[in-house]
This record gives C-alpha cells, structure tokens and sequence, in this order.
C-alpha cells in the first residue's frame, strides 16, 4: 500500500522463531491427523479393506 | 369391457376419448384414472390375456455392446406387461436423483420428487405397499435405505375385473398398434394389426404410449420413419439415453455380530450414498444389496481366506475372535450414466409379423460406472470397518481391474429406461415435464422411457407414481381443451378425425 512499507526482521527475531517452530514439532503429532479420502488410513490386502490399526 | 379381438372392439361402436397403448403398470394406471373421472379410455393390448409363444416372439431382437438378457425374455407382450413377471421391489427414486449431477453430462429431471409425493398414498394402494421408513445414515458415506420386497402385483389379474366392469373403459386384447400417424403437431390416429393381419388405420383424440422402456422407442422410431418425422417432430434424442441397472456381486463381507446390521425377513438390507460421497468421489448412484450367508458360508468365506492370505485369514480369526458369527454376500446395482450412444436402433435386416422392424439394442457399460462400482464397494467397506461392523473383501475381479462377470443372472434387473426421456430441450429429450411429447398436442408417453436418469432403485413404484400424475394431468387437459373448444363453438377437436366419444 502507498505510504506503508515492510520493515525486515533482525537475524536474531529470525533465530527466534526456528527456535520456537521446532520446539513446536513434537505437539504436532498429538493433532488429529486431517480426514482424507485418498485411502491413507485404509489398506486393501488380498482384497479385504482394512484399517490400517488392523494391520499394525 | 373386454374385447378378445379389435374386431370385437370396432363392432362395439364404443368411441374412447383417450387410447392407451400397452396394458403395464404404466398404461393401466392412467386408464383407471381418466375412467374414473368419466373419460372414455381404450386400451390397446397387443398381446393376450395370457402368455403366449406367439406373442412373444414380437419381442425377439439383438443385443449390440455389453452381454445383457435376450429381448424377447427380459419383457412380457400380454395383459399386464411384464408386471408378470416383476419381482416386487420398491422405491421411489431418491430426491438427490432427480437434482442434476455437475459431474454427470445430461443428469438431472425437469420435475422434483416433490412432484412426485402427493401420490404417493396412491401409488402405495395400487401396488399395496407398507408404508416407506426413512433412510438412516449409517456413516457420513454411506446410508441404509429401505426398499420394500412387496408381493408383486399383476396388473392383468389385479385389474382385470376393474376394466371389465368399467363402463368407461374398453380393454382390447390382440391389436397390436404398429405405428402412429401424425402431422408434426398432433396424433390423427394409428395402424393396426389384429388377429394376424393389417386392420387398417384408427383414429384418436388423445394417445398415450405405454409399451414399455423398449418398446415405446421402437414404436415412435418407426411412426417418425413411417410419417417423415410427423409423431415425434424433435427427434435427436429418441431411442437414445438407454439404461439398466447392471447387476454384479461384488465381494463378500464377514460381520461382527450377527445382529449388527439388522435385516429383512428376506436376510437382506440395503444400502447407498449420500450425496456428499457422489459429489466428492463424483460418481453415480449405487445400491449395495448385503445378503447373510448361513454360518457354512462364513465358514468357507474364511477358509478362502486361509488359503489364499493366511495372514489376514489369522487376523479375522483372532482380532474378531468370538465376535465373529455372521458372513454376508455384498451386491451391487447402480445408476448407469445417460449416454446418447446407448440405445433403440431399428433393425434394417429383421422385421416382425406386423411389418414393424425389429430391435437392435446398443447397450455398454462406461468407464463412470467402472469408477461408481470400485468407489462403491470401498466407501462401504471403510463405513464397516469404521463402525467395527465388519470387515468387507472386494470381489477379485474389481480388485484385479478385470472385465465384468459373464452370468446371466448378475447382467441387470429388466429395468428398462430412457429413450424418450423427460426434460426441457428437446435436443436431448423428448417429452416434457407433463410426458407430452415435444411439439405435439395430443401424444404422451408413459412408463420408465420417460427416465432421464435412473438413480439406483427399481423403477416400478416411479413409474406408477408417474403414471398417477400423467392421470391427473390428462383429466385437466382434456377438460381446458373441452373449454376452450366449446368458447369456439366447435366440439371437435382441433384437427384430426371427428370422434364422438363414449359421452356425447
């Protein structure tokens, strides 16, 4: 927008946030996995449609 | 009244306002409306009281495309049509089905089922039906629905004192109408063959085709090629946009508890999408039929299964363990895509007795419907295993990606639709909403030819629910024309031949 501009964050501002996003890695797992429809919690084994908990 | 013969009929002097062609559930329903209303109506029945060899060798043509029944089996040419021969299932055709699918060229009808349910009491008498349950979701894929295994009525014997009793209504056995005479706008009357011979032409007022999902395309296709075009004057759709319902097996299911699933006095549920999985995976409308086995049948389900993937086999056995008491067959019927290609040609080599070429029909399956039934099976499957209700192997041969099963049984359910079908632009159909035919006055078409999708149920109680509606829609035409002729002065019909009727 005119009149306004984007002011670069510091290198340390920068280290700061890897910091945190890694920290953040191990409660990404505890998130519900999204619903999908390509059959990535389904396994077909010998034609039997299976969860994959059946299997594992 | 009955008439053995036309002969007998013509001799009557009994002079109908409406003439019915074909005495199926399609053509009887709408006669028993417009008698009951006072109109004279005449049924012309091409066949006999009963079966005969005969009659039926009218029926015989050729099958071009995918294996699919002889056509002189998959239909009956006698009083009731091939009500004689009906199982008794129904349903009517789901709301969703009549809603124009975006992922499916040429879906969609020009009426709702909402047009539809106000005669649904009525339909449910005729065919003396409980009354319907609702469908109950059963994942947010896939729904249990209810279709009814009715005993199936015969119309010929259930209706065949009604008509004979009826002062307004003439049943005529034995007169084959082998095509139709008109000038582009209207019907001035027919050809027809009677007691082994031509009878010459008959002249009508109103014209109702009911053959039947076959016939009703050969007879139009014929009278438009007998009159240049003059009975069905937009003609680019007629005889096209043919369906079934294809039939298969298409894997077996071993259920958790045998209770789990709650069956019919048949053994059986049903179940299909909602249309949130059609739109996602865009695919057809299917109905998968779970038929359970008697415990030998699991037994040998499970036995396949150690021989062939002991690993599963031992997982069944011991995930499940005591849990596991019931198997079941899985069947699948499904909407078939509405492609102009497939159809009701005219046989240029094989005629009939009556003159009338016979059938060549062009019937595939497509690559939507492959996809419909692969999905299918596997959106079901998931929902089972899902719930813990079960857990469902998929038939080798879709698993495999190999060609559909040749057997005779499993190649569709004699459901006959399409070829004149019902909506607005008459380049890709050929009646409107109210069955008239498009540009013609005084032509409409009855029965499951009218479908311009199929949806995935048996078709009789719509076609009966269609033909109460024709019934009552005939009862205001007839009377408005009655109106505005008479404003006119003039009681005759607006061009055509002059014909007193049986109230005059």
């Amino acid at each position: 927008m005119p009149g306004t501009s984007r002011q670069q964050p510091s290198r340390r501002a920068m280290l700061n946030q890897l910091v945190a996003a890694a920290a953040a890695l191990p409660l990404i797992r505890l998130l519900p996995a999204a619903p999908n429809d390509q059959h990535d919690e389904w396994v077909e084994i010998d034609g039997w449609i299976l969860k994959r908990s059946d299997v594992a | 009244m009955i008439f053995d013969t036309f002969q007998a009929f013509r001799s009557a002097e009994f002079a109908p306002k409406v003439v019915i062609i074909g005495s199926g559930p399609a053509g009887i329903t709408v006669a028993r409306k417009l008698a009951a209303k006072g109109v004279a109506v005449a049924i012309f029945e091409a066949g006999g009281e009963q079966f005969s060899p005969q009659s039926q060798a009218f029926y015989d043509g050729k099958v071009i495309g995918d294996p699919y029944f002889e056509l002189d089996d998959t239909r009956l040419r006698q009083l009731g049509g091939s009500s004689g021969h009906w199982g008794g299932w129904c349903r009517l055709l789901d709301a969703e089905d009549f809603q124009a699918k975006p992922w499916v060229a040429d879906s969609g009808w020009p009426i709702a089922r909402s047009d539809l349910e106000p005669f649904l009491a009525e339909t449910g008498d005729i065919l003396g039906l409980p009354p319907l349950q609702a469908d109950a979701p059963l994942s947010k894929d896939i729904r249990w629905v209810h279709l009814i295994k009715s005993e199936p009525v015969r119309f010929g014997e259930k209706y065949r004192s009604e008509l004979a009793a009826s002062p307004n209504l003439a049943l005529v056995l034995d007169t084959y109408v082998t095509a139709l005479k008109g000038d582009g706008t209207q019907v001035s009357g027919f050809d027809v063959w009677s007691a082994g011979a031509p009878q010459g032409a008959y002249p009508c007022e109103y014209a109702v085709v009911a053959t039947g999902g076959l016939e009703n395309s050969r007879l139009l296709l014929w009278s438009n090629e007998q009159s240049a075009g003059a009975v069905v004057p937009h003609a680019a759709a007629l005889g096209r946009y043919w369906m079934e319902h294809p039939h298969f097996q298409c894997g077996n299911a071993v259920l958790t508890d045998a209770d789990s699933i709650a069956t019919s006095d048949h053994n059986d549920a049903f179940f299909s999408p909602t249309w949130r999985a059609m739109e996602r995976k865009q695919i057809l409308n299917f109905g998968i039929r779970l038929i359970k086995m008697p415990y030998e049948g699991m037994k040998m389900l499970v036995a396949n299964l150690a021989c062939t993937a002991p690993g599963t086999a031992e997982w069944v056995s011991e995930g499940l363990g005591q849990r596991l008491k019931c198997a079941a067959q899985l069947h699948m019927a499904w909407e078939q895509a509405p492609t102009a290609e497939n159809g009701v040609q005219l046989s240029h080599a094989r005629r009939d007795a009556g003159g009338v070429p016979r059938i060549e029909l062009v019937w595939r399956k497509n690559d939507l419907e492959r996809r419909t039934l692969a999905e299918g099976i596997r959106l079901f499957g998931q929902t089972l295993a899902q719930a813990d209700l079960g857990r469902v192997r998929i038939a080798d041969w879709i698993a495999k990606l190999q060609d559909y099963p040749v057997e005779r049984e499993e190649l569709g359910g004699n459901h006959h639709m399409g070829g004149t079908r019902m909506g607005t632009d008459p380049t890709t159909s050929v009646v409107d909403r109210n069955g008239a035919v498009h540009g013609m006055r005084n032509l409409y078409v009855a029965g499951s030819s009218v479908f311009p999708t199929s949806g995935q149920c048996n078709p009789t109680m719509t076609i009966v629910a269609l033909a109460c509606r024709l019934g009552d829609h005939l009862v205001e035409k007839i009377a408005a024309d009655e109106a505005v002729a008479s404003v006119k002065g003039n009681d005759a019909p607006a061009g055509g031949d002059v014909i007193p009727t049986a109230g005059d």
